[in-house]
């Protein structure tokens, strides 16, 4: 829902990622009052014929006022496209096993990439819960991020404590942003398996809070991988109906910059990007004789070295003794 | 073994030679292996020095939990140049070779042994040849400079040169704070000479209770000269480098270099008997007892490492006493993590007596 304060409009906009139905969209749309101008448009993706731009074909209709459709088309620049082919394809996220307390997020890019122009780039951005943690030191070392395909960390923010355990931990979690090191496309006979190529963030698990059975999980969702390119000069990208601002990444980069998209390309269909991870906790049960084993042994090793400290004192003191009575006889 | 190459300009030598090759192969590892030979904390010493040299707090670094002190001595790793970002570990690892060279004076002297030169080369070279040792140092952790601060303290002691030792105890607690268990062994160890004068002549404590009590004259005999040197000298040196490094840096100095360790709950990578506890009671308070047994430790640790060991040891064995009062002190400390292992060591070598 959004409020364009401009315009004194109120905008509310819904996404479904597929039909109610099995068989498409049965809706019926009636024009409640005369004042209200209710407009229904039908359109479908076309090719833009401007790279930067998006183009949409279909039919327009203003209910109660025109008899048919009209047939409409339209494109605008948008901010965010999806990767032309040229330039890539998908993604596959996964968690190399084991992941133990320091899980490594893999990135699976099935073929070589390019960029798709000039001055392009190609990103990662990961939201993290505050249960995981990325340690920015050692992302820093430049050996370390070469083997792992990254040229380096571009923005990091939210809840970075190295130390803390996550029942202390205040915020949400964290977010960041990372460039990547990216392999360039070979030529089209070499697309085997074998062009597929890998990058690797070590993440950190905090300690989490103690459980029954000595495991407990955590949900990590997928990051988004993008190119991220400048814009042709005087674009306005403002102007797209479906502009999408204030995600969290955009504003790490300048107004004038357009977003390719990675399609995430899980291995079998899912309903949601998420992974789950087995975390090692304490186990909770078996925790009872902790407290009274640790402070019993605690105890039982003072009283045994103290004993042996008195009894070498004891024989010190006894030693001595025996060494005055011959002075006093003299 | 009475080989003629045993002598102690070779040994030293090659201790030297060991940090140089150390120190030359951890740059390398630096430059070309994702794995760093570099430890984590010399960083943050490095970083911490950076902003004093630009006039600014040493806290600034977060994770900094020391003496502004070792921000001051580390200024050069600020100064352009590989060689200068090295400096720290340089100086660390010539404290090493002092420190060896104070463990072979203290052996062949009266009051440490007596040993032959050969004999106390060889004890010697347990610390100077030691990789372990070398590693510690070259990789930039600071406990070389304690370690030759304490073997000093151990030789001043055994010279008498009690305003010294004073000052190097001061010193020592004012950089890690649990070296005032040596204090209480040596001011225990230094008994006066034993009178020569013959039984008869010397009066008995008893003959003197008509002027003041028994528990009284033992006190005042306790606090013989050597030991009020001893407690006044070491008193002034920490306190007055406390009040320094207040005047300078105010409540930060006090929060990350004492308090910290009072409240810290670190219990990742803990190795002491209290990890698992710890961790209880952090994660789960309603699950343990509500009398805090944890921050009860101290308790033993402190009852055995400064009060028990000392007394019952330190006249026999001021250098053993040592050992056995920083083991103790490891053993039940509430946090153990690698480093404090590293710390046994050195007291082992001194107690080869």
């Amino acid at each position: 829902m959004d409020y364009d304060a401009g315009s004194q409009e109120y905008i509310i906009t819904s996404f479904h990622h597929e039909s109610p139905d099995l068989e498409g969209w049965n809706e019926e749309i009636k024009c409640r009052r005369n004042s209200e101008k209710t407009e229904v448009g039908l359109f479908t993706y076309q090719q833009a014929l401007e790279p930067q731009e998006l183009s949409f074909e279909g039919y327009l209709t203003v209910i109660g006022e025109d008899k048919k459709p009209r047939p409409t088309r339209f494109s605008f620049p948008s901010r965010h496209h999806p990767v032309p082919p040229a330039s890539g394809s998908g993604f596959l996220t996964t968690f190399p096993k084991p992941t133990g307390l320091h899980p490594t997020l893999r990135l699976t890019f099935p073929h070589g990439v390019s960029p798709p122009g000039h001055g392009c780039a190609l990103h990662t951005y990961l939201t993290l819960p505050s249960s995981v943690f990325v340690d920015e030191y050692q992302l820093s070392s430049p050996n370390f991020l070469a083997a792992n395909n990254l040229r380096g960390v571009r923005a990091l923010s939210g809840e970075t404590d190295l130390e803390a355990p996550a029942w202390v931990t205040g915020k949400w979690g964290s977010t960041m942003l990372l460039e990547l090191a990216h392999h360039a496309r070979r030529q089209a006979r070499l697309e085997t398996t074998e062009s597929q190529w890998h990058v690797d963030i070590p993440l950190h698990l905090r300690y989490l809070p103690p459980a029954a059975g000595g495991a407990t999980s955590v949900d990590l969702p997928w990051p988004i991988v993008f190119w991220v390119c400048p814009a042709e000069e005087g674009s306005d990208l403002s102007g797209s109906p479906f502009d999408r601002i204030n995600l969290g990444y955009e504003v790490l980069f300048g107004p004038s910059t357009i977003f390719y998209h990675f399609q995430p390309q899980p291995k079998e269909p899912r309903r949601s990007l998420v992974e789950q991870l087995q975390v090692p906790v304490m186990d909770l049960p078996a925790s009872r004789w902790v407290e009274t084993g640790t402070v019993g042994v605690i105890i039982l090793g003072a009283l045994w070295v103290m004993w042996k400290s008195l009894r070498v004192s004891l024989n010190d003191w006894q030693s001595s003794k025996k060494t005055i009575p011959p002075r006093k006889v003299l | 073994m009475s080989s003629p190459y045993f002598t102690p300009s070779r040994v030293f030598s090659s201790a030297i030679a060991l940090r140089v090759i150390f120190l030359l192969y951890g740059l390398l590892q630096d430059a070309y292996s994702p794995f760093k030979y570099t430890d984590i904390d010399y960083m943050v010493f490095t970083d911490a020095a950076r902003y004093v040299s630009q006039g600014l707090s040493p806290y600034e670094r977060e994770t900094y939990r020391y003496t502004p002190l070792l921000a001051w001595i580390l200024i050069p790793t600020s100064w352009p140049g590989t060689f200068w970002f090295s400096f720290g570990k340089v100086l660390f690892a010539i404290s090493d070779v002092v420190a060896g060279w104070f463990i072979l004076i203290i052996l062949q002297s009266p009051a440490g042994g007596a040993m032959t030169t050969k004999r106390a080369l060889k004890y010697a070279c347990i610390w100077l040849l030691n990789p372990m040792v070398a590693t510690i140092s070259t990789r930039g952790s600071s406990e070389g400079l304690l370690a030759v601060l304490v073997v000093a303290l151990l030789w001043a002691v055994t010279r008498r040169r009690i305003v010294l030792a004073g000052m190097l105890l001061g010193l020592s607690v004012h950089l890690k704070i649990y070296p005032f268990i040596y204090g209480a062994s040596i001011v225990w160890s230094l008994e006066s000479p034993p009178d020569c004068t013959p039984v008869q002549k010397r009066p008995t404590p008893r003959t003197e209770s008509t002027e003041r009590p028994v528990s009284i004259t033992i006190i005042l005999e306790f606090f013989n000269q050597s030991r009020t040197i001893l407690i006044i000298s070491s008193l002034i040196t920490f306190i007055s480098l406390n009040l320094l490094m207040y005047a300078i840096y105010s409540t930060p100095f006090l929060q990350h270099t004492f308090l910290y360790h009072l409240t810290r709950i670190d219990h990742r990578h803990n190795f002491s008997p209290y990890n698992t506890l710890l961790h209880l009671s952090s994660a789960a308070p309603d699950k343990v007892s509500s009398l805090k047994l944890e921050s009860l430790a101290f308790i033993p640790q402190l009852a055995i490492s400064a009060v028990l060991i000392p007394i019952a040891l330190s006249k026999k064995d001021l250098a053993g006493t040592m050992l056995a009062q920083t083991f103790a002190f490891v053993a039940f400390n509430k946090v153990c993590t690698s480093q404090t292992r590293v710390q046994l060591e050195k007291r082992h070598e001194g107690a080869y007596e």
